[in-house]
């Protein structure tokens, strides 16, 4: 890669949404644990009504 | 200016996920990748709760091999929302209609509030129809919970509720990764669909599964090979249970992206202060890479949703669309309709349409995605800070100039103008024509070409961003050098 130059960090960071690193003070801030632990108690949740249903 | 004052106290308390503070171990960003995708396949496998599962189809269609997720589950939507968000961004942004400054901070925030509004928005109005209007997700007529016994609009508004938090959890999954992980969660979703997919078309146990369908056709009699002289048997082998034709189209796929992200335009730099330190900054011949491909097919996407809407719900005018097994088979949504495999062109093996009509629709295909393709190529690379004006500002900032050249902004920009917008409409325009090529040709687990596109392309940039953190784990002096913390 060459030195100092920007051949991959910039352009492959850009997804289909973008995240920039200014943030505002008044934005609810969510931990990444708390996602994933949504995503799992959602799925078995859903599953788990589903067998009692 | 008005929106932006109005819409800021919305924008600006949209929930966000957490930035890690100062640098996150290679080792951790990778769990944390891991983690998102078990989690992805994980809600994959979660049935919606009150869907009639024997009845229910697909919307997506052929578009769900680039739009992740899975048909009847929790992740019902996948990443359908967010590109359909992002077109509307793109649009709006590319022709400067926002008037967002993605330079000032304040405009910064502004504009991830209104992406994640606009997914919000974008997760209810793809849930909507698909639960509430024309059958695509029957419900069960009654549901009973723990004594409390749920009506038929009532398990529907069930259904809607876990499809719609199933949406919003993809644009979180996303979030993470992004700022946790390595690459993005919408790359990681697709490679992951399509993954799935190239290997269920190579290892099923069915009709579809290459090397099954080669064992039948070498050691069972469930295969009948016709003559190879008069055609037929030939046919059969290339073209339909033998997919000689899709393995090739497949292989060379994938060797032609490989190819393709080598193919640059190699500008020398050299640093102003320090001699000897020198460098190239490479325009690459698919710069604005595949991902704005995406938004032209789900363009079509939406187009022939729509038309799947209206027919469940109407009969339409017979020149708008005639249905047949809820295909079109005719009219103005016929001609839209992608080409998603040879079956849908090939008229000598007995299509109901006339040759005319479907050179139509291959002319209509071809000139969206070679078209919409380059134009959402320019967009793509305006709106990610990698036109010329924002690349010469950071070469300029990293202190580097070409040499032969002053060392100021606008004369980088100059030469960058000479090579970037050319090759991103060559790049687009060519990245579409493949698609709809390797579409017509077919691929391995009807994959489609903008599939196997995304999903080699995506793979290529996460080794690229794998190789380059590596680096700056071993080196942490490179960090600086890549303005990162």
């Amino acid at each position: 890669m060459d030195k100092g130059q920007n051949t991959g960090g910039l352009m492959s960071s850009a997804g289909l949404v973008r995240y920039f690193d200014s943030e505002d003070d008044r934005a609810i801030r969510i931990d990444p644990k708390t996602v994933i632990a949504t995503g799992v108690l959602m799925g078995v949740l859903v599953q788990l009504l589903t067998f009692v249903s | 200016m008005g929106w932006k004052e109005a819409a800021e106290p919305v924008l600006t308390r949209m929930p966000a996920v957490r930035r890690p503070e100062g640098h996150v171990p290679f080792k951790r960003k990778l769990a944390w990748t891991a983690g998102i995708l078990i989690l992805y396949f994980f809600l994959t496998n979660i049935n919606l709760l009150g869907l009639n599962q024997a009845e229910a189809t697909d919307l997506f269609g052929q578009f769900r091999a680039i739009l992740a997720g899975e048909m009847g589950s929790i992740l019902q939507v996948g990443i359908g929302p967010i590109v359909t968000a992002s077109i509307v961004l793109q649009l709006l942004g590319g022709a400067n209609l926002l008037g967002l400054d993605t330079d000032d901070p304040r405009d910064q925030v502004l504009y991830q509030g209104l992406q994640k509004l606009l997914v919000v928005v974008m997760t209810a109005l793809t849930a909507l129809p698909m639960v509430f209007a024309g059958g695509f997700l029957p419900a069960q007529p009654t549901l009973t919970l723990g004594g409390v016994t749920f009506g038929e609009s009532g398990v529907q508004a069930l259904m809607f509720t876990q499809i719609f938090i199933g949406g919003i959890l993809i644009l979180y999954m996303d979030e993470v990764v992004s700022k946790w992980g390595v690459g993005s969660g919408i790359g990681l979703f697709i490679i992951a669909g399509v993954s799935q997919r190239l290997v269920a078309g190579f290892l099923s146990l069915s009709e579809e599964g290459f090397f099954f369908s080669w064992y039948q056709i070498l050691f069972t009699d469930d295969v009948q090979i016709g003559s190879l002289v008069g055609g037929d048997g030939l046919y059969q082998l290339i073209i339909s249970e033998g997919q000689i034709l899709a393995l090739f189209t497949t292989v060379l796929i994938f060797a032609i992206v490989v190819y393709a992200e080598s193919v640059r335009v190699e500008i020398p730099l050299s640093h102003a202060r320090v001699k000897g330190a020198r460098g190239r900054f490479p325009v690459k011949l698919i710069y604005a890479s595949v991902l704005p491909m995406i938004l032209v097919r789900a363009l079509q996407a939406n187009i022939q949703f729509l038309g799947q809407i209206v027919n469940s719900q109407t009969t339409m005018p017979s020149w708008l669309g005639v249905y047949a097994d809820g295909q079109p088979v005719s009219g103005f949504f016929y001609y839209t309709a992608p080409i998603y495999s040879p079956d849908d062109w090939m008229w000598w093996t007995g299509l109901t349409q006339e040759p005319w009509m479907i050179m139509i629709r291959i002319g209509v295909d071809l000139t969206f995605m070679v078209i919409g393709g380059a134009i959402f190529a320019i967009f793509w690379v305006e709106t990610t800070n990698m036109g010329p004006e924002s690349t010469a500002q950071q070469i300029q900032n990293s202190g580097m100039q070409i040499p032969g050249f002053r060392q100021n902004v606008g004369v980088v920009e100059k030469v960058m103008e000479r090579y970037i917008p050319q090759v991103t409409v060559i790049g687009g325009a060519l990245v579409g024509l493949l698609a709809v090529m390797a579409n017509m040709l077919g691929t391995i687990g009807a994959v489609t070409g903008t599939g196997l596109l995304l999903a080699v392309s995506i793979t290529y940039k996460l080794y690229e961003e794998i190789a380059e953190e590596q680096m700056m784990e071993m080196h942490p002096m490179m960090r600086e050098m890549f303005g990162k913390e």
